[in-house]
């Protein structure tokens, strides 16, 4: 028991004077009674959420369901693209922000996202892929809005130092504080980052049953990441990731690859004709002189 | 083809700088290089600050907070049966099991943090009656739910549509079974009655009624009974009739009065036959009775 005790505290860090005056409450509360106001509230972070001109109505939706589901997030007016980013760092402080999401919409197809920790860095630049926003249907849970969520990661985030980096950001940019005065006081959904094919895969989950039995709340998105910045919104290169191929790229080999398609055709076939010999195998005409035609073969004939 | 190109290496590194040529002719001397491998390659190099990123990682990590604070866990996904395990290179493609990896990692979370936040006594359930307002409306957890029975209705449609043709399919081969049998059983009933006639059974079942053959004294008295007319009679009752009235059977109906085939004016009148066929060599002379019946008849 004692040893129990110790780990837990190891955990939870040490128990001091300030843990005893934290208003424990009960695991069922009844509406009736007024929930008792915590007055702490350590951990004050607060998200910027917003996003350039020319983002399309997915990112939008994106970026609102994002803004209700995190309580501690400030919206912001639509950025003009022409503006430099480091202004972004001066915008949140303006609003009071220690955290920045910023959507960039790219040619009205291409989303980026910039996740950065305000105003000292570090941020990151992802590439966004595979948006899917709340309000689809086939998303079938729901939760209070405003909840604090459980941030579940892959054992993967543990591996290398940029995916931990990656880890802390998510922790305080995704994570509402605890007692914070817009959330409430239950824990009814989680936030899953997974790592799969060197991107990381957002996933929101309800809650239904404490014997873990869950409903996908949405949204859903993938983040590739393609540089981590030492500064906020700049600043020096701490990351680059090699795996990283830029839509623009991705298109233009598309599109060659189809431009190709006859070129390639007429190649192989030059190629074919240059590789074919003139002879299967060379035989030794002589050698048919000891073929010798039995009885049978006679008859045959 | 591999000396041309080498050639063609050859002449880039001509133009390019002397001393690396000396250097690639010294390599393929010693036989180190071969022709046709030496491809110039742009290779980009890519930042992976490892000392910087760990002093940025220490420089802004919350880590000192308590874990109430943060609720993050790492977790593997948690383990389940019956399902096979594919490869993670794999999962990228696999739209199901990838999705099911995402949901075991937060089912396993899930059962850590809970159990975690009970210790801590933090409440994670919502009682019944504490409303708040969710982060989907109503209206469209309504649309949700419309579109979940919909989604069930239509599959449980199919499935009966589905049903019903297979019972549909099977019940045609039942009906064809039906109609088989019964004509079978028609064509043995009649092979039994030919049968019977003819004497080579005693004994027939018809409509469940069995019928058995009479002695045989009877129906021979019951043959010398009946009268048949011989050939000649026959064909005499039939050209003179046999039976009936024959009284008034000669008088003009009104039928035969307007049958008017037999007219001639022209023999009417006294002018000669009534064909002018036989106008010239005929005149006046009667043919013989034989032959004028047969004209008759011919006319008719």
């Amino acid at each position: 028991m004692a040893k129990r005790k110790l780990i837990a505290d190891a955990v939870n860090g040490p128990k001091g004077k300030k843990v005893k005056k934290d208003i424990i409450l009960q695991p069922v509360v009844s509406s009736d009674d007024p929930i008792p106001r915590q007055i702490k509230w350590t951990n004050k972070q607060r998200t910027l959420i917003f996003s350039s001109r020319g983002i399309s109505y997915r990112t939008r939706h994106l970026m609102i369901d994002l803004r209700t589901l995190m309580p501690h997030s400030k919206p912001e007016p639509k950025m003009d693209r022409k503006d430099k980013l480091f202004i972004i760092n001066e915008i949140c402080e303006m609003k009071n922000c220690n955290k920045c999401l910023y959507f960039e919409g790219k040619k009205k197809q291409d989303v980026y996202l910039w996740a950065s920790n305000v105003p000292k860095g570090p941020s990151v630049k992802f590439l966004v892929e595979n948006i899917h926003t709340m309000s689809e249907l086939k998303l079938t849970g729901n939760c209070l809005k405003g909840s604090r969520p459980l941030l579940s990661f892959d054992k993967a985030f543990s591996s290398e130092p940029h995916w931990q980096l990656l880890k802390e950001l998510f922790v305080q940019i995704f994570g509402t504080p605890n007692h914070h005065p817009k959330s409430q006081p239950f824990t009814d959904h989680v936030f899953t980052f997974s790592i799969q094919d060197n991107r990381i895969w957002f996933r929101n989950y309800q809650i239904l049953a404490e014997d873990g039995s869950l409903a996908e709340i949405g949204p859903r998105f993938v983040l590739n990441p393609i540089r981590i910045f030492a500064g906020s919104f700049g600043g020096a290169t701490l990351y680059q990731n090699p795996n990283y191929i830029s839509p623009n790229d991705f298109r233009r080999a598309l599109r060659r690859q189809k431009a190709d398609k006859y070129s390639h055709r007429v190649d192989t076939k030059i190629s074919q004709q240059l590789r074919k010999p003139e002879f299967s195998y060379q035989m030794d005409p002589t050698d048919e002189v000891f073929n010798t035609i039995s009885e049978n073969d006679v008859k045959r004939k | 083809m591999k000396a041309t190109r080498f050639v063609h290496e050859r002449v880039n590194m001509d133009n390019d700088s002397n001393s690396e040529d000396e250097e690639l002719q010294e390599a393929l001397a010693a036989g180190i290089v071969k022709p046709g491998l030496i491809v110039e390659e742009q290779r980009k190099t890519f930042l992976n600050n490892k000392e910087g990123l760990k002093d940025k990682f220490k420089e802004f990590s919350l880590d000192s907070l308590k874990w109430i604070e943060r609720l993050e866990l790492t977790n593997d996904p948690a383990p389940t049966l019956g399902i096979n395990e594919t490869d993670g290179d794999k999962l990228q493609n696999d739209d199901f099991n990838r999705e099911l990896t995402f949901y075991k990692q937060a089912q396993a979370t899930v059962l850590e943090g809970l159990a975690r936040l009970a210790k801590l006594s933090v409440p994670t359930k919502r009682p019944e009656d504490y409303f708040a307002e969710m982060a989907k409306s109503d209206d469209h957890m309504k649309k949700v739910r419309a579109k979940l029975l919909e989604k069930k209705t239509s599959l449980e449609k199919s499935e009966k549509a589905k049903k019903l043709r297979e019972m549909k399919k099977y019940g045609k081969k039942a009906q064809q079974e039906v109609l088989q049998k019964r004509q079978k059983e028609k064509k043995e009933m009649l092979e039994s009655v030919k049968k019977f006639r003819k004497g080579q059974i005693d004994k027939i079942n018809l409509f469940d009624e069995p019928i058995e053959r009479q002695p045989k004294q009877q129906q021979q008295l019951k043959g010398k009974q009946q009268f048949t007319p011989n050939k000649r009679r026959e064909f005499k009752n039939k050209k003179f009739g046999f039976g009936g009235q024959k009284k008034r059977s000669k008088y003009n109906t009104a039928d035969s009065a307007a049958d008017l085939r037999d007219f001639s004016a022209r023999k009417a009148h006294g002018k000669g036959p009534a064909n002018k066929k036989f106008q010239g060599k005929s005149q006046g002379k009667r043919p013989g009775k034989s032959k004028r019946k047969v004209m008759k008849n011919k006319r008719k």
